[in-house]
């Protein structure tokens, strides 16, 4: 008798009367850490428009606990939140249970949840603009139509023509505004405690952005890269201790479909019939016309181009920060961390300082590849710019994937010449950017034909309409070095393929003769 | 003008002090332009512009950057100056978002009946914009304008993230009051060019005058004021690259429009490899715009007409197929266009009998190095044709085939016309092939091909015999 007693109790207490609601608002520090796009491809781009990274994101709270049992609701996180990645610390009860709260406050959810409550259906008079309202409940759910019990009888919303609408007492129990992350506690007595939240949060992306400015010599570069960070959600992060992670991490699921909310229910109503229906249901109206189509402005105005005589003002490029990111190692990954407090604000991107290294030695190398028997015809090469990652050679340090634009000065000015895409480069690689193709130095092969030789040999040709002389690599794809004779055999290796490395001076051409046995 | 807005806006922001500067209204607008246009659609921009930067840490604001700018690729130096972190904030103000940014504040509800055109004004709470707007009218919870009738909402506040552009800015630490010019440079997209050649062809005296446009287009939304504007032939990205073919030949290869890649250097000003062309004066370039610039004007260039027509294989044609009608020139210092060409379209043009230059075909040509030999196809021509034709086909051994080909080149025009007659195929599937005989000494091209250049008289036709041998 006296051991049932105990549940009973515990039911009649617990629920409802010792668990109380706190609300925490708004974080007092936070911190993100930025980690990039996992499936982006080496030295891509941030896409402002989906930005398919994440952050992992810790805010600092100051709450007020009461004693006993009580519900702790997180407001103001963002909005792509991974609720299950969620740590709440500092609690002196601990968590009792997390819950992510999706079901939402909407129209739809507010009829469902009122269904058999008193309502009041508000209904304005078009000719008079009288308003009545009477009380009313509601005896269906909101899929496809609302029948309410008036003091008249059983009516169906909004099949009257009448202007009308519900309005509600209150808001059903359990429907919050956006999803919300909540936990149940138990303090031993009311105090006022810090709690750390840590989640993982989509809509986040970085990468860095280089900037490589090739000196009057063209021997050397200043390289200068910015990190560049993006969020997307709608919450803002102010003050933000900010940090960057470079490396591949291991993502098996998919953050996106755990952000998501699930189907939220919808509200459409639809009447009985109304009207005759002789003519069945009514077609639909006519599409809006299309918008006039724009006039495209053929503004012609003709200049003769001549060669520019003035030199410009020198623009000075030169970019100079108050501080760049320092670099930690956190296990295999590349940490960055941005110096000061910044904001990273909701749908914004950012860029702070993340390395600059001045006087790098380069070299600026032609390249292309093919195989003994493509004969490319006119085949524009790639440009190749490399440098050393090395201490030695004014570098040795990560350098995290990016794009990388090059600047060179030409008629008085620093221009583009070139963009590249870098990958993640660790302390010792060689750094080979291709930064552009050129259309001066071409290469040509031709398979000829000398009487009783089977048709066997080529002749590969080399052109440079430069006025500079270069340094050209033609690789070759061999998949049979039988077949091929001692002059493709015995070519130096260059990234595994056998390479003919040559000089090509200024405007003239090199050939390479060999022989291919089918 | 232009300088008297700019002495307006020093003496405002000389007055104010730092609160001037950390207003966003008063970032100045567009100041000297440089616009570097290249081809594929991207551009650099240099805008130099005066800025009055407060002593310590302020934040600048850089109205009217084009609107495809990519903001990751943004340079900023002004003397004296240090940059602590450029943002790009693109929260834009619309009435979805100032709703959703509400969530939580109170609204004022100003209803209009719809008969009387009385005005109730209520105080509201946003609960939640899911779908709807739930609001919380003194705890009457309803539904915004659920019942269709008219209710505005007046926001008391526009949150501060909501902007109307996307928003450019850069925080800088300044040593020292004062104003100074500023470099702001990025890349943009939407704005490039290409090149347009119109050639008259003067088929009497075998020349080509050439005159050589660049079209530029401006997408960008944006228009750039009074911009010193250079152009540069190249596409300065990796971007696009071709990878190397496959082991595969093809199979009868036409000629392509280089016919040999020259090594002559164009008396211009390069960039690397590439050329540049820079506008003599300042031009606006205004958004929606096409602007053609003139780049090269040569006369009387050396220029022959010729029929090219290439069989693919020993196969017999049941119909004469039209000959390519190719006109051929060079871009060399000496006898030659003089010029390297950037890669765009070549339209011909020729006189008719009255003397009105009539359109006769056109021919795309990628960059092309000064000293380069081409050939551009204008079309095939209607009155001459071949007809190839397989007199015999034998088996001399297990191996060997023999075929004896006859090739009927037609002409019915009233002059005598020179016809390039490829026969391909020699080396593509089997090996060794060999000529026994031939009406007429041809030159082999490479070891598949092989070229007679024949004459069809007036009003004539000519033919040519070969027989080839063949091992597999």
């Amino acid at each position: 008798m006296r051991r049932s007693l105990v549940p009973l109790l515990f039911f009649a207490v617990s629920p409802a009367a010792a668990q109380s609601v706190v609300t925490s608002t708004a974080p007092d520090s936070v911190s993100v850490s930025a980690f990039r796009d996992p499936g982006r491809g080496e030295g891509g781009e941030i896409d402002l428009d989906s930005l398919e990274g994440f952050a992992l994101i810790s805010e600092q709270r100051t709450i007020d606990l009461p004693a006993g049992e009580s519900v702790l609701r997180f407001e103001g996180v963002a909005e792509g939140m991974v609720a299950v990645s969620a740590i709440v610390t500092g609690l002196p009860g601990g968590v009792v249970q997390k819950n992510r709260d999706t079901a939402l406050l909407s129209p739809a959810s507010l009829l469902d949840g009122s269904l058999g409550n008193r309502v009041h259906l508000r209904r304005t008079n078009r000719a008079t603009g009288k308003v009545t309202e009477e009380d009313a409940f509601i005896r269906s759910g909101p899929d496809g139509a609302v029948v309410l019990r008036t003091a008249a009888g059983y009516e169906a919303l909004r099949c009257s023509g009448l202007p009308e609408t519900l309005t509600y007492d209150g808001v059903p129990k359990g429907l919050t505004a956006k999803p919300t992350l909540s936990v149940t506690t138990r303090s031993p007595n009311a105090q006022r405690v810090t709690v750390t939240l840590t989640y993982l949060s989509t809509g986040f992306d970085w990468a860095s952005n280089y900037v490589a400015r090739v000196a009057g010599d063209g021997k050397t570069l200043d390289l200068f890269a910015w990190l560049t960070v993006a969020n997307s959600n709608g919450e803002s992060f102010a003050d933000a201790n900010l940090s960057a992670l470079a490396g591949t991490l291991n993502i098996e699921q998919d953050f996106d479909e755990l952000v998501e909310p699930p189907p939220q229910p919808q509200l459409r109503l639809s009447c009985f019939p109304t009207g005759s229906g002789r003519y069945g249901i009514p077609p639909p109206p006519p599409p809006p016309p299309p918008p006039p189509a724009p006039m495209a402005g053929y503004d012609e105005i003709i200049v003769t181009a001549q060669r520019r005589e003035a030199k410009l003002m020198e623009a000075p490029m030169a970019i100079t920060v108050v501080d760049t990111a320092q670099l930690e190692d956190l296990g295999d990954l590349k940490l960055y961390r941005v110096p000061m407090r910044v904001t990273v604000a909701a749908n914004a991107q950012k860029q702070v300082a993340l390395l600059v290294k001045d006087k790098v030695p380069f070299r600026t190398v032609y390249r292309l590849r093919t195989c003994p028997t493509c004969e490319p015809k006119n085949e524009s090469t790639e440009i190749v710019l490399r440098m050393e990652n090395k201490e030695s050679g004014n570098l040795g340090i990560p350098l995290p994937s990016g794009q990388v634009a090059v600047f060179e000065p030409a008629l008085g000015e620093e221009l583009l010449a070139g963009e590249g895409a870098m990958r993640d480069h660790a302390v010792g690689e060689t750094v080979n950017l291709v930064i552009g193709e050129s259309s001066q130095v071409l290469v040509t092969a031709d398979n000829y034909y000398a009487p009783g030789k089977e048709g066997d040999d080529y002749r590969l040709t080399v052109t440079n309409a430069n006025r500079f002389a270069v340094a050209l690599e033609l690789g070759f794809e061999i998949d049979d070095l039988k077949r091929v004779d001692s002059r493709l055999r015995k070519l130096p290796r260059k990234d595994g393929l056998p390479t003919w490395i040559v000089t090509v001076p200024a405007n003239s051409s090199r050939t390479l003769d060999y022989r291919v046995k089918d | 003008m232009r300088a008297l807005t700019v002495t307006c806006f020093l003496a405002l922001a000389l007055g104010a002090g730092p609160a001037a500067a950390q207003d966003p209204a008063a970032g100045s607008a567009q100041g000297e332009l440089s616009v570097t246009i290249y081809n594929g659609g991207q551009s650099l921009v240099q805008d130099i512009r005066q800025i009055g930067f407060p002593a310590g840490r302020s934040r600048q604001e850089f109205p009217d950057v084009s609107a495809q700018i990519r903001p990751q690729t943004v340079s900023f130096s002004a003397a004296g100056t240090a940059i602590v972190e450029q943002n790009f904030d693109y929260d834009l103000l619309s009435p979805n978002a100032l709703m959703q940014k509400a969530v939580g504040e109170m609204v004022t509800l100003l209803r209009i009946n719809p008969a009387t055109g009385g005005e109730t004004r209520e105080r509201a709470k946003v609960l939640a914009v899911n779908g709807g707007v739930v609001l919380d009218n003194g705890g009457r919870i309803e539904i915004l304008r659920d019942d269709g009738l008219p209710v505005r909402v007046i926001f008391d506040k526009i949150p501060p993230n909501l902007r109307a552009k996307p928003t450019l800015s850069i925080t800088v630490e300044s040593k020292s009051a004062g104003t100074r010019p500023a470099t702001l440079s990025y890349l943009t997209g939407g704005l490039g060019w290409s090149a347009d050649y119109v050639s008259l062809y003067d088929e009497k005296a075998g020349t080509i005058d050439v005159q050589g446009w660049v079209t530029l287009t401006n997408n960008t939304g944006t228009t750039f004021d009074r911009a010193r504007t250079l152009l540069v032939a190249g596409t300065p990205s990796a971007a696009g690259m071709a990878s190397y073919g496959g082991s595969y030949r093809p199979r009868a290869m036409p000629p392509g429009e280089l016919r040999r890649a020259g090594t002559e250097t164009a008396p211009r000003e390069q960039l690397g490899d590439y050329y540049l062309y820079p506008l003599a004066e300042r031009t606006t370039i205004a958004n929606a715009q096409t602007k053609q610039v003139s780049f090269l004007d040569v006369a009387k260039v050396p220029a022959q007409k010729i029929y090219e027509y290439t069989v693919g294989g020993f196969d017999n044609m049941t119909e004469p197929a039209s000959a390519a009608s190719v006109i051929k020139f060079n871009s060399s210092a000496q006898g030659g266009l003089g010029d390297a060409l950037p890669a765009g379209t070549v339209r011909f043009y020729q006189r008719d009998l009255r003397g009105d230059p009539q359109f006769i075909g056109e021919s795309r040509i990628g960059h092309t190095p000064m000293g380069s030999e081409l050939g551009l196809k204008t079309g095939d021509a209607f009155d001459v044709k071949v007809k190839a034709t397989v007199v015999s086909r034998e088996r001399r051994s297990d191996r060997i085939w023999r075929s004896s080909m006859s090739y009927l080149l037609t002409n019915a025009r009233p002059q005598p016309v020179t016809v390039d007659l490829v026969q391909r195929g020699l080396d593509w599937y089997w090996d060794d092939t060999r000529i026994i005989t031939e009406s007429q000494k041809s030159e082999r091209l490479d070891s598949d091909g092989t070229k007679w250049r024949v004459t069809v008289p007036a009003n004539g036709e000519a033919t040519i015999t070969a027989t080839f041998e063949t091992r597999y």
